[in-house]
């Protein structure tokens, strides 16, 4: 049985618990059984959002430092600051674009560069994976569909304890039909992005 | 979660979030009647009641206050309906009062009071521990710790509550209420057997004299009820050996990770309790007599623990009981790394080192603060430049309280809902400095009114900024008594607030808070009184205007001069629409709401230009 432990960091208003929840149905589906986790409250307002997902068997839906598997960080920032719960030899999968917070606005605070993020990985990581999801969405028609670029990115380089086609599936069966086939495109440019990125 | 939690039939699996777990189980249960005030982390239990009221076979409603939702809750138990009533952990100590002698009075038609937990201040100003409450108020007690528990214990909660008579407390964490996986539904029931309510004024009205009467009954009751958790169903035995481990709620989880990841499972014994209150004294004395060492493991507070050493003491058991004071911490949530380490500990086994990446110290953070557009930052700006530091800030519990944050630095003090004006008045009445209070509309109506009585009555000196965004933002947009529209619709009865507030002995001013020199003016006229003053800042939240269709279009700001000359403007307000591309200041039309109040302040800045995007 695959056990795996994902965790998901963004910013309120990314999409972050929409696609841990597509990724715990396309696992549930799959015959895995899975706990999922959030935290809601004061994590919206442009608060960072974290949310779990763990399949294959656990009880508890909690991840503690040096336990997941995955990370996949919907911004930068977010990413960087998730790192430490990553374990040797886990996946990195992350937007490489930010959003900014207030005190880097207001020249309190330095945003870090992306390099720093993968100096910071490289080596503990078995692969990092960066794509611009924002972008990336808005070629596939909407900057909102940059969750599915990260989910599309996870699946490609093999993150996630399922296959690229069983997420298409989740996408036409659990969202909206009006927004199909602009997750549909935006999980194929995530795809893409893996084959263009430079393993770590 | 759509309508299928009402429709899903029986044997059907869902992903459901704990809350909503909640609800089906609630249904599944037989609930005629939902009260409750919305509080994270348990606001998606009334939400979900709320989004299926249409055509559903219950009464629903968003109560004033968490005292008022268990009395109309507790009325509707006394006419014979099982009733379930929400709130989060601070709530229920707005509840107290009466949950105090509810379980004297009874509830017939069966009552169950859910009570979220927050170890670890997720989303709140203390980590209490309400199974506490339980042992205080003489009701049963469930801990669930899985999207199926939730709705199981749920049901099984109202159904052992109508079968008693007597509330139930169904305790929930942050992390089981949050929690996301499958849950097997059961039948939905037929309408349950009547129970007419029959006077009997000796069992139903606590005088002194009947009240001693029902606290013999409700001791009796509770004792008989041993027998009940002995052989609950939710606590479950399993293992061999002569090490022990017992634990509840969501501690089960991380105990039966580290177990089975570390090639435990199955080596040592394990008692998990889900019913906890009365507590399974037999089975926990079985137990205990069959290990030389116990370690018991929970979040908070050492109530199982101190309830086990008597056991044991008083039975005579010759067993080893570790628990908080040797190798757990008595605050914050648990994890599976630290409930390792206590267990590895208790076994005498070296400490697990722990693997991890090291990141800089020093990252920006992210708090949350209020959105852009959001009618609050208008209303903070305005106050602090009529009174600056010297003025002393009393704050209050809602989206506002992000008012604490730089620049505004609006919150010098904070107890609970509803609590800025009276602890203002007092810190007024105390230094004789300058207080401003600020409240929301939904936190004046749940209990900020009688402060404002108190103000009244006693001419406390101070103003009372009344932030009416005409919703309950924070917990996500619930109604409050006077809201003009709700996400289903008009609101047929909305309380006049002003009209309120006038009859309370105050003559309120209203302003709109995005109309700076009117705010202003306002302001800076009340600075000049004395007494207790109110000012109603009243603009619908951004957020909710859109979600009810209200939102007028509006183009975005843009910087249109020169961008240094206004950074004063960005310093002061700190929208989060604002950003620095390249080092230059600017707008981010995205993130704009279009709400006009930084063009207020500076020249620089403009409305946008239709073809300017
Ligand atoms: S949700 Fe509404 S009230 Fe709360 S911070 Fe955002 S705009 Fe303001």
């Amino acid at each position: 049985m695959t056990r795996s432990r994902i965790f998901f960091t963004g910013v309120g208003g990314q999409g972050t618990l929409t696609a841990t929840t597509l990724l715990a149905r396309t696992a549930l589906d799959a015959g895995f059984p899975v706990t999922s986790g959030e935290i809601h409250g004061m994590a919206q307002r442009g608060g960072v959002v974290e949310s779990t997902l763990l399949v294959g068997g656990y009880k508890s839906a909690v991840i503690a430092p040096g336990e997941a598997d995955v990370i996949l960080g919907f911004e930068l920032l977010e990413t960087l600051r998730a790192l430490p719960m990553l374990r040797r030899g886990g996946f990195v999968v992350g937007n490489s674009e930010s959003l900014q917070p207030v005190g880097v606005c207001l020249g309190r605070e330095c945003y870090p560069p992306l390099e720093q993020v993968l100096e910071i990985a490289k080596g503990f990581a078995a692969r990092v994976v960066m794509a611009p999801c924002i972008s990336l969405a808005e070629q596939a028609g909407t900057a909102k569909a940059a969750n599915t670029v990260l989910l599309g990115a996870a699946a490609a380089c093999g993150a996630l304890p399922f296959t690229l086609e069983a997420l298409a599936r989740s996408i036409e069966k659990y969202l909206k039909p009006k927004l199909v086939e602009v997750n549909l495109k935006a999980l194929a440019l995530g795809a893409g992005a893996v084959a263009a990125s430079q393993a770590a | 979660m759509g309508k299928e939690l009402l429709s899903a039939a029986a044997g059907e699996t869902l992903l459901l979030l704990g809350n909503e777990a909640i609800a089906r189980g609630a249904l599944e249960g037989g609930v005629r009647f939902v009260t409750c005030y919305p509080g994270t982390p348990s606001s998606e239990v009334p939400d979900t009641f709320f989004r299926l009221s249409q055509g559903a076979p219950y009464y629903f409603e968003y109560s004033v206050n968490e005292k008022v939702a268990l009395e109309v809750g507790g009325g509707a138990a006394l006419a014979g309906l099982p009733t379930l009533v929400t709130m989060k952990h601070v709530g229920v100590n707005v509840a107290a009062d009466p949950l105090m002698t509810l379980a004297y009075v009874s509830a017939p038609g069966g009552l169950v009071l859910l009570s979220a937990d927050d170890p670890g201040c997720h989303s709140s100003q203390n980590e209490q521990d309400n199974r506490i409450y339980a042992r205080l108020g003489g009701l049963p007690c469930f801990e669930p710790a899985t999207a199926q528990e939730c709705k199981d214990m749920a049901r099984d909660a109202l159904l052992l509550s109508r079968r008693i008579e007597n509330p139930v407390l169904l305790r929930t964490t942050t992390r089981i209420n949050h929690v996301r996986g499958p849950v097997t539904v059961g039948a939905m029931p037929t309408t349950p057997a009547e129970k007419p309510f029959a006077k009997d004024p000796a069992r139903f009205v606590p005088l002194p004299a009947s009240a001693r009467v029902m606290h013999v009954r409700l001791r009796a009751l509770l004792d008989g009820l041993v027998a009940e958790a002995d052989a609950s169903p939710y606590n479950v035995e399993s293992g061999a050996g002569d090490v022990g481990f017992i634990a509840s709620g969501v501690s089960r989880n991380y105990l039966a990770d580290v177990l089975e990841e570390d090639g435990l499972t199955g080596t040592v014994r394990l008692l998990e309790l889900g019913m906890t209150y009365p507590l399974p004294e037999n089975r926990i004395a079985d137990f205990l007599g069959s290990c030389k060492k116990v370690l018991i493991v929970e979040e908070l507070e050492p109530v199982l623990e101190t309830e086990i050493r008597a056991l044991a003491q008083a039975r005579g058991i010759a067993v080893e009981i570790c628990g908080k004071s040797e190798h757990l911490p008595r605050l914050g949530e648990f994890s599976t790394a630290n409930v390792r380490q206590a267990v590895r500990a208790f076994l005498g086994q070296p400490a697990a080192v722990v693997d991890t990446l090291a990141v800089p110290g020093d990252l920006p953070r992210r708090p949350p603060n209020l959105c852009a557009g959001c009618p609050h930052r208008a209303a903070y700006y305005a106050v602090r430049e009529v009174y600056g530091d010297t003025a002393v800030y009393s704050s209050d519990i809602g989206c506002y309280t992000l008012g604490f944050l730089p620049p505004f630095r609006a919150a010098d003090f904070l107890l609970c809902m509803g609590s800025s004006i009276s602890t203002g008045a007092g810190f007024a009445r105390a230094s004789g400095k300058p207080v401003v209070a600020f409240i929301g509309d939904s936190t004046f109506f749940h209990s900020g009114i009688t402060g404002l009585i108190d103000a009244v009555a006693y001419n406390h000196d101070i103003l009372i900024v009344i932030l009416d965004n005409r919703t309950t933002a924070m917990t996500g947009h619930q109604p409050n008594p006077g809201v003009d529209t709700t996400i289903f619709g008009d609101n047929p009865n909305p309380v006049d607030l002003m009209g309120l507030i006038r009859a309370c002995g105050v003559e309120p001013v209203k302003v709109n808070p995005l109309n700076h020199k009117a705010t202003l003016a306002a302001l800076t006229d009340l600075s000049q009184k004395h007494g207790p003053r109110v000012l109603v800042a009243e603009y619908p939240c951004p957020i909710h205007a859109r979600r009810v269709g209200q939102a007028k279009k509006t183009l975005p700001a843009r910087v249109a001069g020169d961008p240094v000359a206004c950074l004063a403007v960005r310093d002061n307000l700190a929208c989060p629409a604002f950003a620095m591309v390249d080092g230059v200041f600017s707008i981010n039309a995205e993130q704009c709401d279009g709400c006009m109040f930084c063009v207020q302040l500076s020249p620089e800045i403009k409305p946008g230009k239709k073809e300017a995007k």
